[in-house]
């Protein structure tokens, strides 16, 4: 035996796979140097998850290593190219009916990882990918977590998006890691972050090649067991009661109440800090119980799945089989502050847009947008600055007429008036090549006489993003009368990839998420106007869970826009809609909210009532309504004219009302959207109350067919919740 | 042209922040002031070797970028400090500088130096300004003419002029600079009397040549899209006009400003096309004496004699065919760009003429020439 050659292989470090790999999650080797290397390995996915098998596999390569005479340390890694571990599978937790199902699987859970920290040997996360929920608790009782520095690797415990709590010893072992103030600032937002934040924050200990992990993952296990002592001065009893109450306080102001899952972290996180580590566990397995119950719960994780849906959702079966061919090069045709949005998202994500418009001095005004948006990101570590920067090159912006022959898609965005865009539409027809897919941003005018406007009005259809573009991840995509499913499925594929989250609405005024904003912002007017509280009125749905009051938000949109698009909407929906003078007169005075400085509030340094408008208030009707009356009123518009939707077909289901909703306006997530809530509150108490109202004379009030129909018959929106 | 010191090859750079494909290749050429036309002649040339069809050719230059440097003693004296290990070696190497070590040389006039003769560019044009016996008078005049033909073409040249907008996102020297829309080197309110009453610069004492009549130090870039007729066809474009034939030929050094007189006589060896055949003609304007001196060797049957070996002499620079659009004088010279932007700027005109061809000739510091003809496609 020639043990020149074996030395120099054991210092090579191949591994020697010990069968059996009967796992089918997991494999296991274990190298010559005696190091443990377990990789997770979903068969027939591209990720891997935690569910009820992975963890029996988990249970037993634990009992191998711990009964393992000679095994010298262990290395956790995964074989997927853009995902470690992404968490507890959630379906599995839905689909438990009962309590003690779920609580048993947490703690079957929990128990396991916890056996990783009372191993003698030292053991090493190898992340690369991304490490979500279980998938960063699991790292998080390793000794040492190494990461690599690739876009796919990304550390996050969202759990509390979820209205749940990170209980696989998250919120135990991270305030001892972190120390608890950056621990309870990481988990209560929910965050996810880079590979590079992750290391700023301490999330990981150092960044490696995805090449080199496994070798620099042995160079820790040499280092021996970390023996790394919880923060004592931000985890001592003394800091923690000192800082707690305040925070609590605060947290209880901004969520109102309504985000237990946060509350009840934030109680697991500070109490389980200065207990035991087995006690703080046993904290997470209470507090998630709790939360289980929790119908706010139920409604975040609906929420969760919509979203997947919506990543991946595919047309109905009347929609071509075939993938279309993909969206890269742009034109956005107007450098207003839409515009400008637009083109920047989709710099950002790879595509090359030309933004056009007559006004060099807008175009120039544009490209600062857009340039202010790359430095914010920068600021807030979404950007490097070479992505900025190559953003930036991707855009071309064009104060003169270019071909647009080669381009796949053309974006308007240009002012609000049909005989203009219609000019526009005429002209892009014209320069625009065969394949070109034209598409209007317009939020209230038809898009079906827009492309009539065109020799082929097949290929034109709406795509309604909202402002502020980067922030807001719905669009809407309006098939007209005339659009081809084909544009329609390369529509709904394009919004897909650059991340936004698509909605198919039909061509009708407002489409669906202005449609159904717009009575209750109107109403809110009226309300003023008859001498309802300014700030009540806006106490009143931050209470509901908005994420702003009905009328900052029409200070923000901006009093021009918010009359135009009530006017168009009332131009069809007659008496139903009543648009109040107060919106005129202010637009009369250039009272235009945000942008002119001065609205419903007055916009300098601190934001408050702006006191002339007294003079707009018309009676007292209103004075009197309590905050619920007020909050019930508004609402109501909301969910009368969300089931006005679904009876006249805008969208096809409830899920896309509610969807579209949370996301293009914030409705209250844990509500889970006005068709959800109407279910919860019961139909036929709604429509009772609404027709008290309606006799009172205000019509508006008067519940839609669908709602009298389903109170009536005792139908609801979801019939199996 | 200024080679930029963070970018080796800065034609690779501009064509990946461009958005052309990474597999397309890209090389940086520097024929001095006329790095632009060598791109375009290097484009024709490969097209017929049969090494491609398609090519993005032009040229730019940042002179307000070029960088001071240090003096190679300086350079070496910052060695010593960075190789220092010990307290003390770093301190005695830190005593080694001297206030003279910090004067920079200005890599702008280094650029604009002949190495081989030792003389400034300014230093050539005085030269001839001597020997062609050009007066201060006619050198102003030359210099007001170009001024006030680009500020009556304004409109004209506004129409190959892509507004730039700066990539905002990298500060340039630590300030973000605002849109640039159009030339800033054109003066409305130019007056001969302005121009009379400056210093020369680079001849103090008995010297003409002056900031006013010579060309601009500017930044600018130009780009020129290159392919056959028949690619040109195939993918839809309409053709602006086409490279009927160009020379580059030899001059003295220390008389570079003569070199157009040598590339025309070659190109005219070549093509046949004379002096006489161009409806216009876009002289470089490096300085007024150069570009006077110029057009007088092309008059003078003894230059034709004595130095270009030809019984007759090249011809006529007419007034009315010359720099209709005004030159550098008045729009400046960012020398890497220049060459191409000339091409595009006399095919601009002779459309706009409905003309048939143009001749594009520069002076090329270190003494050469460039004659380039350009004819519009009869489509």
């Amino acid at each position: 035996m020639n043990t020149m050659v074996q030395e120099a292989e054991s210092h090579e470090f191949v591994p020697r796979v010990i069968p059996p790999p009967e796992g089918r999650y997991l494999h296991r080797t274990v190298r010559d140097d005696g190091i443990c290397v377990l990789t997770f390995d979903r068969p027939g996915s591209t990720a891997n998850i935690f569910d009820r098998a992975t963890l029996e596999e988990l249970q037993h390569e634990l009992d191998f290593i711990e009964s393992g005479q000679n095994i010298t340390g262990l290395i956790l890694i995964s074989a997927k190219p853009t995902i470690f571990i992404a968490g507890l599978d959630l379906r599995q937790i839905t689909e438990m009916t009962s309590l003690a199902d779920i609580g048993e699987l947490l703690a079957f859970g929990q128990a396991q990882i916890s056996r990783l920290t009372q191993l003698k040997i030292p053991t090493v996360a190898a992340i690369h990918g991304a490490a979500v929920g279980g998938g960063y608790e699991i790292a998080l009782a390793c000794d040492y977590r190494l990461a690599t520095p690739d876009k796919v690797t990304k550390i996050g415990l969202p759990e509390t998006n979820l209205g749940l709590l990170p209980a696989w010893g998250g919120a135990t072992r991270l305030p001892r890691l972190v120390g608890l103030p950056r621990a309870l600032d990481f988990i209560l937002a929910g965050k996810t972050t880079s590979a590079q934040g992750a290391l700023r924050l301490g999330l990981v200990d150092q960044l490696v090649p995805a090449e080199r992990l496994v070798r620099a993952a042995a160079r820790a296990i040499q280092k021996g067991k970390s023996h790394r002592p919880s923060h004592w001065l931000a985890n001592n009893p003394l800091t923690v009661a000192f800082l707690a109450p305040p925070m609590r306080r605060r947290l209880f102001q901004k969520t109102r109440g309504h985000y237990p899952a946060v509350l009840k972290a934030f109680e697991v996180m500070s109490g389980g800090v200065t207990r035991s580590v087995s006690a703080s566990l046993a904290l997470e397995r209470k507090g998630i119980l709790e939360l289980a119950r929790s119908e706010s719960t139920h409604n975040l994780l609906r929420l969760f799945f919509m979203r997947e849906r919506a990543k991946k959702r595919v047309l109905n079966d009347s929609m071509p089989r075939l993938e279309p061919k993909p969206i890269n090069h742009t034109a956005v045709i107007g450098a207003g502050v839409m515009g400008a949005g637009i083109a920047q998202w989709l710099s950002s994500r790879g595509l090359t847009v030309v933004l056009r418009d007559v006004n060099t001095g807008q175009v120039a005004h544009g490209m600062a947008g857009i340039a202010k948006l790359y430095q914010d990101g920068i600021r807030h570590h979404v950007f490097t600055h070479r992505d900025a920067r190559d953003g930036l090159d991707r855009i071309a912006p064009a104060p003169a007429e270019v071909p647009l022959r080669h381009m796949d898609l053309v974006i308007e965005a240009a002012v609000e008036k049909l005989e203009l865009k219609k000019k526009i539409f005429q002209k892009l027809d014209e320069l625009a090549g065969e394949e070109t897919i034209l598409a209007t941003n317009t939020s209230a005018l038809p898009v079906s006489e827009l492309a009539s406007a065109t020799r082929r009005p097949e290929r034109v259809l709406g795509l309604h993003f909202f402002n502020p573009v980067h922030r807001m991840q719905l669009v809407e995509v309006v098939a007209g009368q005339a659009t081809s499913p084909e544009a329609l499925l390369r529509a709904v594929r394009f919004v897909q990839r650059i991340g936004k989250l698509p909605v198919i609405v039909k061509d009708s005024p407002g489409f669906l998420v202005n449609r159904i904003l717009m009575p209750y912002l109107i109403e809110a007017g009226i309300l003023f106007e008859h001498g309802a509280d300014l700030e009540q009125l806006d106490e009143a749905m931050l209470d509901f869970g908005m994420p702003m009051g009905p009328m900052r938000l029409l200070d923000e949109v901006g009093l021009d826009v918010a009359l135009h698009v009530a006017q168009t909407l009332a131009a069809h929906f007659g008496d139903r809609l009543r648009v109040p003078v107060i919106l005129s007169r202010m637009v009369e005075a250039r009272v235009l909210g945000r942008k002119s400085g001065t609205g419903f509030y007055l916009h300098d340094r601190k934001m408050r009532p702006n006191p002339p408008l007294k003079a707009f208030v018309q009676s007292n009707s209103a004075h009197s309504l309590t905050r619920d009356d007020l909050q019930e009123r508004m609402y109501f518009l909301m969910l009368n004219e969300a089931a006005r939707c679904l009876e006249e077909k805008v969208v096809s289901t409830p899920e896309d009302i509610d969807f579209a909703m949370i996301m293009g306006t914030g409705f209250a997530p844990f509500r889970g959207g006005p068709l959800r809530y109407a279910d919860s509150l019961g139909i036929e108490k709604i429509v009772g109350a609404m027709e008290i109202l309606a006799d009172c004379g205000a019509k508006q009030y008067a519940p839609c067919v669908l709602l009298k129909q389903m109170a009536s018959d005792g139908s609801k929106f979801y019939p199996n919740p | 042209m200024a080679q930029p010191a963070d970018a080796a090859n800065i034609a690779r750079v501009i064509a990946l922040r461009a958005g052309i494909p990474q597999s397309v290749p890209a090389v940086t050429v520097s024929r001095n002031c006329a790095s632009g036309c060598e791109a375009l002649t290097q484009a024709q040339e490969k097209i017929r070797a049969g090494q491609g069809s398609i090519f993005v050719v032009g040229g730019v230059e940042s002179m307000s970028n070029i960088p001071l440097l240090f003096k190679s003693s300086t350079a070496e004296k910052f060695k010593h400090v960075a190789r220092a290990k010990s307290f003390g070696q770093k301190a005695r190497a830190l005593a080694a500088f001297r206030a003279g070590d910090f004067q920079p040389r200005v890599g702008l006039l280094l650029g604009l130096t002949d190495p081989y003769c030792g003389l400034n560019m300014g230093d050539t044009a005085e030269i001839l300004a001597r020997e062609f016996h050009i007066s201060r008078a006619e050198q102003d005049a030359f210099a007001l003419r170009s001024h006030q033909r680009a500020v009556a073409a304004r409109e004209t040249l506004a129409g190959e002029i892509c507004p730039v907008f700066p990539n905002l996102a990298q500060p340039i020297n630590g300030h973000r600079p605002g849109t640039v829309l159009q030339d800033n080197g054109p003066r409305e309110n130019q007056s001969a009397d302005a121009l009379a009453g400056l210093k020369p610069v680079f001849d103090g004492k008995t010297g003409d040549v002056t900031a006013g009549n010579s060309s601009q130090v500017t930044d600018g870039a130009v780009a020129l899209l290159v392919m056959t007729s028949e690619r040109a066809r195939e993918l839809g474009f309409k053709l602006l006009g086409a490279l009927a034939g160009y020379a580059y030929a030899g001059c003295d050094p220390a008389r570079m400003g003569l070199g157009p007189l040598f590339a025309i006589a070659r190109a005219e060896a070549e093509t046949g096309l004379a002096l006489a055949d161009a409806d216009l003609i876009e002289l470089n304007e490096a300085f007024a004496a150069q570009s006077l001196a110029v057009i007088k060797g092309a008059a003078s049957d003894e230059f034709a004699k004595r130095f270009l070996h030809r019984n007759r002499p090249l011809g006529d620079f007419s007034a009315d065919k010359l720099n209709v659009n005004g030159g550098a004088i008045a729009l400046g010279h960012p020398v890497g760009a220049t060459g191409a932007r000339l091409v595009l700027t006399s095919l601009r005109e002779l459309q706009r003429r409905d003309a048939a061809r143009a001749l594009v000739t520069l002076c090329v510091g270190g003494g050469q020439g460039a004659a380039l003809w350009l004819e519009r496609m009869s489509s």
